[in-house]
């Protein structure tokens, strides 16, 4: 009996340590590694067949360097960047090393290398592969590299996710070629007045998440319950920013509208939903690409000096009239994002008193939804100009907001007080946009 | 020769001198793993004179520094603005005196308890401690939130 | 002209007769007799730690299941790939965490190395206590092998700290949350800690207490991963080895193993029958690590980030049982005084059960409350450790294996504590109850008509608490059970068997179990009845 326990176990040990290097000899980039020397070796054996004396010679050295290729581990480094990407290990159409001139005709993964200019204006050995394309880096298999797995929150970027790291080093992103989603996603910024409630580091609405470290948000501080079927290696910022411009944010963030999670508690209050208005309605599937694609360039990591490239100065913006100038400050101070473009329909306000609300239907999260922040159009001339500047002095406070349903939560939007921001000419210029918008003037009522 | 040493009192003599070179040389070891210099980011700053912060909830250093300070007619505290729940930075809304967190909804009172929302515990109090000439101190990396606790020193600087 | 004869043979003997081989092997050439049989061992520096004759029952499988001799394999494994693991792993907070990649991807062997080192590990930290669960079981720890016991007791705790120390290296999320939930429990050490009871007496703070010397700093950072790593790699497999060395003296001081010798049994030979087995037992184990590093990898999350916090945050799996008493003590007691209590009492074991009786094999009649008490503590930590690693989620609240972690649980009900005068009191009567009434109590109580008697009143004020209260019927089944756990474990057992010791063990037994069962009735009264503290005493930072 012992003596095949013996036997037995002394085999396997053996055995098992012999799968151990068969699995640890057997790695993905090999295949791919020899499978280009072979398609390389036949592209110049079929080349020096065709060609003439005066050609042969430098084919013949290709074909031999070609011959003798190494199947090893490559990597592109950047130090300055803390980069080590093993991507050229499989992307050997790209290796600075292996194809000088790192272009091919190649048409399929992972050897095709397209003439791609901005891979001549950040060579590899400056900027490594990651800095822009992101991905894990060190790893070497192609799922990993890929960066969908667990635990890598990364992925790699694809068109047009990837102009945002153009952004990231480029201040002056918007005039350099191949960044035309970016600035897309720039001009819809502006355009919607996500900043009425997003800052940008610093300035901005205060009703929302300051953006302008959104792309560094890790994800393990994203609640992640209500996203529907997303596998866990899909949980990343890229996903998170775009879900909130294409799916109704209610969904994403219900909040707690009728006060069950501390039922039992003496003092518990309800939780509105995100205030966040239904993009989704109105944008297109690439206007939220393109808007992800800005996101993901709003960073707070460190670069080196080197490699940030400052905007260029941009002039003075001059007026036609004061109405125009207007419309500037409505802008720039993002009033789209609660009162609509042009102030022509107030944006959804969870339980506000809302045109169209079943009052019968008050507990219902459905018709708490029809909530709406004012239409300007419609309400700017009922006020005079005084009563308007101090309203914009002031602001509108939370709880000064008429509930739909008393018991419901307090509604999420709310109009911050400008008097800080908005002031003098500024003020006044804004005033005369408004009145110019406006449908009724004070005399008609 | 004078009184010689006994040999009893010789062996307790020299080996008392082991035994305490022993005892010093562990004293002495244990000395040596405790740090006198770290290499960790400073987490106090100078909030500036006491005496300069109104009654009630003060904004000034909420942009730099992440807290906002506190002021009763009993004293002084700072919250740290970072919400419990997934640690984004709540804003405070002074017509509804209270902090609100932008992310899932989670509201604190003033004294930081947790109102409405997903958080599980009150905001945290950083250290606070005014000094001789009057400057309020702020120490983010000493921080409490029990009740009970954080009513009292140091985490709330008496200041009439 | 022909070619000389090579004969195999010949060569041999050449070989073994030369001046070389004959200084190297003292003992050749073998032959199979009771005099080489024994040299073969005692002449050999790595076999002479076995005596050449053994009690035939020692050599059963079944007896010591070869756990002690797996162990020390363990160790063996694990400082061989540690070696190895070590040069191509730098201990600095820019590195650690590239490093670990990189033995994944891109060293050959690499990965294969680091899976078996942390398999190994784990499966040390089973190993050994089953091991010392064997010991005990089979009563080897008793008279000559005291001594023993304990140093086996410290290289148990050694373990668990190499463990832990190896656990941070890595520099992932995984890593650092787990020892920062580890070391915090340090902080709460009283007196020398900056958050356990009397900290003021020696002017703790947060930059000077027993946690700040052993993170080398506040936080877990760049100093803990150097201190963890010299202390993982260089001081504490010294003095593990240097213990390691004592307890195999002792062994073999001790005739080896504890198994009796009947009346008219030889003793066997060593070589080959211990040997033997020994050796398949060191094949067998590492033909499963092999098999284990081959197909299941060590996990590795994100890189350690100290400005973000999982949700949950749980200890290395030996610590989780330590963890998840936090939910129902201060962190001074759960993480200090009870595994040095734990400790202790794991040490005085051979010194408070003297009895003769059951040394060398298993028995339960014989030994019934050794058995009991000891087999109940163990029970009880596994299952500790089974429900902080299966059945708690984010916020430590309650979440069945099944359930996926993002489902929100209601907010939990608040608790209540007892007030000063009631809190002194039942303590005060469950200590002077518990410890005087087993022994003063000389008759022999039915098992059967206590345990109705008790069921029966527990079943009164079980109606009481459903109706009158309005507890819901799981919470007062919860501590119905643990009560009569208390009750079995705390009295009946006592009473019966140990009320006749001397007094100072019966003192010191008696202390020890009603400690064991205090940790059941405080758990009891928190899942039942949501009751906080007994004791609370917030001046002293002291609440039990």
């Amino acid at each position: 009996m012992h003596r095949k326990l013996f036997y037995l176990f002394n085999f396997l040990v053996l055995g098992l340590f012999v799968a151990a290097g068969v699995v640890d000899n057997h790695r993905e980039w090999k295949g791919y590694q020899k499978q280009y020397k072979r398609m390389e070796i036949s592209r110049l054996e079929g080349e020096l067949a065709s060609a003439d004396a005066e050609q042969k010679p430098s084919l013949e050295l290709a074909l031999k360097t070609a011959k003798a290729m190494p199947i090893r581990l490559r990597q592109a480094m950047s130090p300055d960047l803390n980069r080590y990407d093993r991507c050229v290990s499989c992307h050997l159409g790209i290796d600075p090393e292996t194809n000088p001139a790192q272009v091919n005709a190649y048409a399929e993964h992972p050897f095709k290398a397209g003439d791609i200019p901005e891979h001549k204006a950040h060579p590899a050995n400056k900027f490594a592969c990651t800095s822009c394309h992101q991905g894990q880096g060190l790893a070497t298999t192609m799922e990993d590299a890929h960066g969908l797995v667990k635990h890598w929150e990364e992925p790699l970027l694809r068109d047009p996710y990837i102009q945002g790291s153009c952004v990231r080093c480029h201040g002056n992103f918007e005039e350099i070629r191949g960044t035309e989603q970016a600035k897309r996603g720039k001009a819809l910024f502006a355009k919607i007045g996500c900043i009425g409630c997003h800052s940008m580091k610093g300035s901005g609405g205060e009703v929302s998440v300051d953006l302008g470290d959104i792309a560094d948000k890790p994800a393990s501080r994203i609640d992640w319950s209500n996203t529907g079927p997303l596998p866990p290696h899909q949980r990343n910022i890229l996903n998170w920013i775009e879900m909130h411009l294409t799916k109704d944010t209610i969904e994403l963030i219900p909040g707690d509208p009728h006060g069950h999670s501390c039922a039992h508690l003496a003092e518990c209050e309800p939780v509105a939903p995100s205030g966040m208005p239904p993009f989704y309605e109105e944008l297109s599937y690439e206007d939220a690409q393109a808007l992800t694609t800005y996101m993901l360039g709003m960073t707070d990591k460190k670069l080196p000096k080197e490699f940030k490239v400052p905007a260029s100065a941009k002039p003075e913006p001059r007026y036609a009239d004061s109405i125009e100038h207007g419309k500037a400050v409505f802008t720039k101070f993002g009033r789209a994002g609660c009162h609509g473009e042009g102030g022509a329909s107030g944006r959804r306000n969870f339980n506000a008193l809302g045109e169209g609300q079943d009052k019968t239907r008050i507990h219902e999260v459905s018709e708490m939804a029809k909530g709406r922040e004012p239409t300007l159009t419609k309400v700017v001339g009922t006020y005079s100009r005084d009563e308007l500047r101090k309203k914009l002095h002031d602001g509108v406070a939370p709880s000064s907001i008429v509930k739909f349903n008393p018991d419901g939560p307090t509604p999420p939007l709310f109009m911050p007080s400008w008097k800080t921001k908005i002031k003098g000419q500024e003020m006044e210029a804004l005033l005369d946009y408004l009145f110019s918008i406006a449908e009724k003037s004070g005399e008609e009522w | 020769m004078a009184n010689p040493v006994k040999r009893k009192d010789f062996l307790w003599m020299g080996w008392g001198a082991f035994a305490a070179f022993l005892g010093g040389a562990g004293a002495a070891t244990t000395r040596f793993f405790v740090p006198n210099i770290l290499y960790e980011p400073s987490q106090k700053f100078n909030a500036g004179k006491a005496e300069d912060f109104p009654i009630g909830v003060s904004t000034l250093w909420f942009k730099q520094q992440r807290v906002w300070i506190v002021r009763s007619a009993q004293g002084i505290y700072a919250l740290w603005a970072r919400c419990t729940h997934l640690g984004c930075t709540p804003n405070w809304f002074i017509s509804e005196m209270r902090f609100k967190c932008p992310c899932h909804g989670s509201n604190y009172n003033p004294a930081g308890d947790v109102l409405a929302g997903p958080a599980p515990k009150p905001l945290w109090r950083c250290r606070v401690e005014i000094t001789a000439t009057g400057d309020l101190v702020i120490d983010k990396a000493i921080l409490e939130n029990r009740a009970g606790v954080r009513e009292k020193a140091p985490f709330f600087a008496e200041y009439a | 002209m022909a070619l000389p004869e090579i004969s195999l043979d010949k060569i041999e003997k050449e070989v073994t007769n030369s001046q070389i081989w004959k200084s190297m092997f003292r003992n050749w050439p073998w032959q199979d007799t009771a005099r080489h049989r024994a040299r073969h061992i005692v002449d050999n520096v790595w076999l002479h730690l076995h005596p050449a004759k053994i009690q035939p029952r020692a050599l059963r499988w079944t007896f010591t299941w070869g756990l002690g001799g797996i162990s020390f394999l363990l160790f063996l494994i694990l400082t061989i790939s540690g070696v190895l693991l070590m040069f191509y792993y730098r201990p600095t907070v820019e590195l650690a965490y590239q490093d670990m990649k990189d033995l994944e991807f891109a060293v050959s062997f690499g990965i294969f190395l680091r899976n078996m080192h942390r398999w190994c590990a784990h499966a040390m930290v089973t190993v050994v206590m089953l091991h010392m669960i064997r010991v005990f079981l089979t009563g080897s720890y008793k008279k000559p092998r005291e001594f023993n016991w304990a140093v086996g007791v410290i290289l148990l705790k050694l373990t668990l700290f190499l463990s832990f120390t190896g656990y941070l290296l890595p520099w992932d999320q995984l890593a650092i949350w787990a020892v920062t939930v580890g070391t915090n429990m340090a902080g709460a050490t009283p007196v020398l800690g900056n958050e356990g009871p009397f900290a003021n007496l020696l002017g703790m703070t947060i930059s000077n207490d027993v946690r700040f010397v052993l993170l080398g700093g506040t936080t877990v950072g760049a100093n803990t991963l150097l201190r963890f790593y010299v202390m993982h790699c260089v001081a504490v497999p010294l003095i593990t080895g240097a213990l390691i060395i004592l307890h195999f003296w002792r062994i073999r001081k001790d005739t080896f193993s504890a198994a009796p010798l009947a009346k008219n049994e030889e003793k066997a030979d060593v070589w080959p029958n211990l040997v033997v087995r020994e050796y398949i037992a060191a094949a067998a184990v590492t033909a499963f690590i092999f098999f284990l590093s081959v197909y299941a990898n060590a996990p590795l999350e994100e890189i350690a980030n100290p400005n973000v916090t999982p949700n949950p945050s749980k200890a290395p799996w030996y610590f989780v049982g330590l963890q998840e008493l936090l939910v129902y003590f201060d962190p001074w007691i759960a993480g200090v005084l009870l595994p040095g209590i734990i400790i202790g009492g794991l040490c005085a074991i051979p010194y408070l059960d003297t009895s003769k009786k059951g040394i060398g094999y298993y028995t339960w009649s014989e030994r019934p409350f050794a058995n009991a008490q000891f087999m109940f503590g163990i029970a009880f930590w596994f299952i500790l450790i089974t429900i902080g690693y299966f059945f708690r989620g984010p916020n430590y609240f309650w979440y069945w294996p099944w359930e996926s972690w993002l489902v929100h649980k209601p907010v939990s009900a608040p608790t209540w504590s007892f007030s000063l005068p009631v809190g002194v009191t039942l303590l005060a009567a469950y200590g002077a109850l518990g410890m005087t009434l087993p022994r003063l109590i000389k008759s022999e109580i039915c098992w059967r008509k206590a345990s109705g008697a008790f069921l029966g009143l527990f079943a009164l004020v079980g109606l009481w608490m459903k109706f009158g209260g309005d507890i819901s019927t799981w919470r007062v089944v919860t501590v119905g059970v643990l009560l009569y756990l208390t009750f079995l474990f705390g009295f009946l057992y006592p009473q019966r068997y140990i009320r006749d010791l001397d007094l100072p063990r019966y003192t010191i037994t008696q202390a020890l179990v009603l400690m064991q069962m205090g940790v059941l009735v405080k758990m009891g009264l928190r899942l039942g009845l949501d009751v906080k503290y007994i004791l609370e005493l917030p001046q002293f930072n002291l609440n039990i």
